[in-house]
């Protein structure tokens, strides 16, 4: 069709026979092309008569399977990693689905779930079992099937709130509005587990019924939904009319205390402890649940009652009733400490009296004591020691003193504030700041005010980076050298402390020894290998270049690749072969995302020298260093030649790019030694151009 | 249900985080013999040291880096790290008091009636996130001011920074 001119006769006279596929010159005869690829659908007869036609699917993502060359290579080897991972990822879900009985049309959606999320990259740096396990999650909570995240964690072992943290991110950032669950979903499931035979159907409605009064009577929220269940299915002691104690839990889903009565109430007897196995929730919530439920008006209904009946009136939330009866309590304290307060100034006042007479009488007592004296009515008995004791323990009993007093304060509660900063005062430059950190925080009136406040917070917050800076120099305001003093051991002290602190952490330090002892000996030995730390592979950003001998200069930069190279050289190199090397990219570029393993040096430059007689060389050493890589290097071998063929016009380009390491004749040397490169013995071009998905120093030892 | 105007909302400061850098190397051995209040945990590399006087508890690492917390206010934040920085200089170290800033704030209020966590989650759409099997509070994030709320059905909320 084209205005091909014959090889043999020079006529442009063609024919394409799309049956044969064959393109045969007219003119003297020559077939040109043999096997030519057609665009035509073909159809096979079946066994049946029918015909089909024949083909085979090939999915959008992802390449299709590589047609084995040369036969009986892993299958893996031909995909790319994306594929890889999602082909992993659809394995263990359709593994874990199966376990969890979830059906087909589930499981196609998790995958789907599974491929957004790959595709926003949420699983880097997460277990894939647990990014899977969140993805089924999702699908159960969408669909409303009556799994729990327990159950998930029970099959992977894994802590339940890890997998609610990895749940909670991936809808989150998958936007993915998970409905609320709703605890009437699981009565079926638990009441199967039960087994309640032909009255399974009976008890499950009964448990709903229960559950819906639970909901009613504020039981349900903030708790796990199968705790509920369970008090429900199980019925405590009572008879007909007996009330029923329904139990609420709150925190797992209301079922289980719902199932508990419900069969209670139709005569099955099942005990606390099978409920708790089905159910996975304690013991103790379940018995909470069911006290919780005692409180509330239903439970005094009869059974018959109760299913005809439905009490109007609904409860307080458990929490919020005891929440009252905590402020009542409260209430009652302050009252009394009111009344305290009374009492305490009257006493306060006598002994002040008593004091100054006392004072009149006794000697001057030493400085810091006379203004602890001096202070309120609390100090009054610590005050009467003091005048006994040494002088060294005095700076000790002073802290003491200032300890009981903010102790005294909090018990006596805020209303005392008025009287200890009477007595605070007369205690000096010490008290002041304490005292205003200590009312700092006490609670302002804030109900109508809030939202002047709030604005206030916001403005105060832009000026404070201004005045936090400063030039470094420690503001001394308000600091009490004395206090800070004695923060600091002196030598007596210190030994006893840093005795105590061995024996604490013997044993630490003797692992410590033992270590380093095992080093040096090893060391001795010449065995010593120095576990350093596992660097993590950093990620490298991928470079912009417009050429590839740009490229090729940005990522010597980046990597430290071997010294034996002559960089200039190879910068010449990009300027004259600077058109044949783009082309030559693509090529490359597509084999060796298969990561064959083939050794491509980075000598390039050796090249250029002697092409040709390069590429036999080359041979030699390749085939004599590593017969086991003959395989793989058999495999770029044939392509090499090919591509030299195909263009013969510029051999030095071709053999830069696409074509495994050609000795130069001058370094014969070199040959012996493959690994000159440090940790580097092989760099594929794809590598050289700074492909920044797979740059991860350690994969490049991956064949050795 | 709504707040009346006359209830007051308390709202508390429970706790304030904050750092600060000492610019220079601190010998931890050093701090842990002649400190008195001092925990030296050396299989981590830290040292704990707490003070009285605004109650705080300081984490002191080798680098010079301090995170101090425990504090009830933002002053008594500043005023803590101050008396820390003061307390290193004693012991010897050439400390100067640079890069402080709080970290978190931790805050409680009570609201004086319950609240239904699954209708407030389904109004709240994006910003509230509620999971019963895991934890019986909605979270409440509000971006622009980076703030984290854990509302609870009794009323009681908690008010801490935003953390993803």
């Amino acid at each position: 069709m084209t205005g091909r001119v014959c090889r043999g006769c020079g006529g442009t006279d063609i024919e394409l026979d799309a049956a044969r596929g064959d393109a045969v010159c007219t003119g003297c005869g020559s077939v040109l092309e043999d096997n030519i690829i057609v665009s035509e659908v073909q159809f096979v007869e079946n066994s049946g008569g029918g015909s089909s036609a024949v083909g085979q699917f090939v999915s959008l993502d992802g390449a299709g399977k590589t047609p084995t060359l040369g036969g009986g290579f892993h299958v893996n080897l031909g995909k790319e990693s994306r594929a890889q991972t999602l082909q992993n990822g659809r394995r263990q879900i359709h593994h874990l689905g199966n376990q969890l009985q979830l059906n087909q049309h589930c499981l196609d959606t998790a995958f789907n779930f599974f491929k957004m999320a790959v595709s926003k990259h949420l699983t880097r740096g997460r277990k894939m079992a647990h990014v899977i396990a969140a993805c089924l999650y999702l699908v159960c909570r969408t669909e409303g099937t009556p799994h729990m995240l327990l159950d998930l964690s029970d099959l992977l072992q894994v802590n339940v709130y890890v997998l609610g943290k990895t749940f909670l991110l991936l809808a989150r950032e998958l936007c993915i509005n998970a409905p609320a669950i709703d605890p009437c979903l699981y009565i079926p499931r638990f009441a199967h587990l039960l087994e309640f035979g032909e009255k399974n159907h009976e008890v499950s409605m009964t448990a709903l019924r229960l559950l819906q009064r639970m909901k009613r009577d504020w039981m349900h929220t903030g708790r796990r939904p199968s705790g509920l269940c369970g008090a429900g299915h199980r019925p405590r002691a009572l008879g007909c009319c007996a009330p029923v104690p329904m139990p609420d839990s709150r925190r797992a889903p209301p079922p289980p205390p719902a199932l508990l009565v419900a069969a209670r109430m139709h005569d099955f007897r099942r005990t606390v402890k099978e409920v708790i196995s089905v159910v996975k929730v304690c013991e103790s919530t379940l018995r909470k649940r069911l006290t919780e439920f005692e409180d509330t008006p239903t439970s005094q209904l009869t059974v018959d009652e109760f299913m005809k009946i439905d009490l109007e009136e609904e409860c307080d939330p458990p929490s919020y009733t005891a929440g009252q009866r905590k402020l009542r309590l409260k209430q009652l304290e302050q009252v009394l400490s009111k009344k305290l307060e009374e009492v305490e100034g009257e006493i306060s006042t006598y002994q002040d009296a008593i004091e100054n007479e006392l004072e009149s009488s006794r000697p001057k007592a030493k400085g810091a004591l006379a203004n602890l004296t001096r202070d309120g009515s609390v100090e009054d008995t610590t005050s009467s020691v003091f005048g006994e004791d040494d002088a060294e323990d005095e700076e000790l009993e002073a802290a003491a003193s200032h300890l009981n007093k903010d102790f005294y304060q909090e018990i006596l509660g805020s209303g005392l504030s008025s009287s200890s900063e009477g007595a605070g005062d007369p205690d000096g430059d010490t008290r002041p700041p304490a005292l205003e950190s200590l009312l700092g925080p006490l609670p302002t009136a804030a109900s109508l005010g809030i939202s002047d406040s709030i604005r206030e917070c916001i403005s105060s917050q832009s000026q404070d980076p201004t005045d936090a800076c400063g030039d470094g120099e420690l503001d001394l305001s308000g600091i009490d050298d004395l206090e800070i003093d004695r923060y600091i051991l002196n030598e007596a002290e210190a030994r006893v402390k840093a005795e105590l602190w061995m024996r604490e952490n013997a044993e630490y330090l003797r692992e410590q020894r033992e270590k380093e002892a095992r080093i040096a000996k090893e060391k001795e030995l010449g065995i010593y290998k120095e576990h350093k730390p596992k660097k993590s592979c950093k990620r490298r950003e991928p470079i912009q270049a417009s050429t590839a001998g740009e490229a090729i200069e940005k990522m010597l930069e980046q990597k430290k690749i071997s010294s034996k190279i002559n960089y200039s050289v190879l910068r010449d190199l990009n300027s004259k072969g600077g058109g044949g090397l783009q082309e030559e990219d693509a090529q490359p570029e597509g084999r060796t995302a298969t990561r064959k393993l083939s050794r491509r040096k980075t000598p390039a430059r050796r090249h250029r020298a002697d092409p040709v007689t390069g590429v036999g060389k080359r041979l030699r050493p390749m085939v004599s260093a590593q017969p086991a890589k003959k395989a793989a290097a058999g495999e770029p071998l044939p392509l090499s030649p090919s591509t030299l063929g195909a263009e013969p016009a510029r051999p030095t380009a071709v053999l830069v790019e696409s074509g495994p390491v050609s000795y130069h004749p001058e370094d014969d040397p070199d040959e012996d030694d493959p690994d000159e490169d440090d940790g580097e013995p092989c760099v594929s071009a794809l590598q050289m151009m700074g492909s920044g998905d797979y740059g991860c120093d350690g994969e490049e030892d991956d064949g050795y | 249900m709504d707040a009346d105007s006359d209830v007051a909302l308390d709202i508390l400061i429970t706790n304030v985080v904050c750092v600060f850098r000492t610019r220079c190397h601190l010998n931890l051995r050093k701090i842990a013999l002649e400190g008195a209040n001092v925990i030296y945990k050396r299989d981590v590399g830290k040292v704990l040291m707490k003070l009285r006087k605004p109650r705080i508890t300081a984490t002191i690492w080798s680098s010079g880096k301090i995170i101090c917390t425990g504090a009830t206010s933002e002053e008594e934040a500043k005023f803590g790290a101050r008396r820390l920085a003061r307390s290193l200089q004693k012991l010897g170290f050439q400390v100067i008091f640079t890069d402080f800033k709080v970290v978190n704030v931790l805050a409680v209020c009570n609201m004086p009636f319950e609240i239904r966590l699954p209708e407030f989650t389904k109004n709240n759409r994006p910003h509230a996130s509620y999971e019963p099997e895991l934890h019986p509070a909605v979270c409440y994030r509000i971006k622009s001011l980076r703030a984290t709320l854990q509302i609870f059905s009794t009323g009681s909320i908690t008010v801490t920074e935003l953390w993803k």
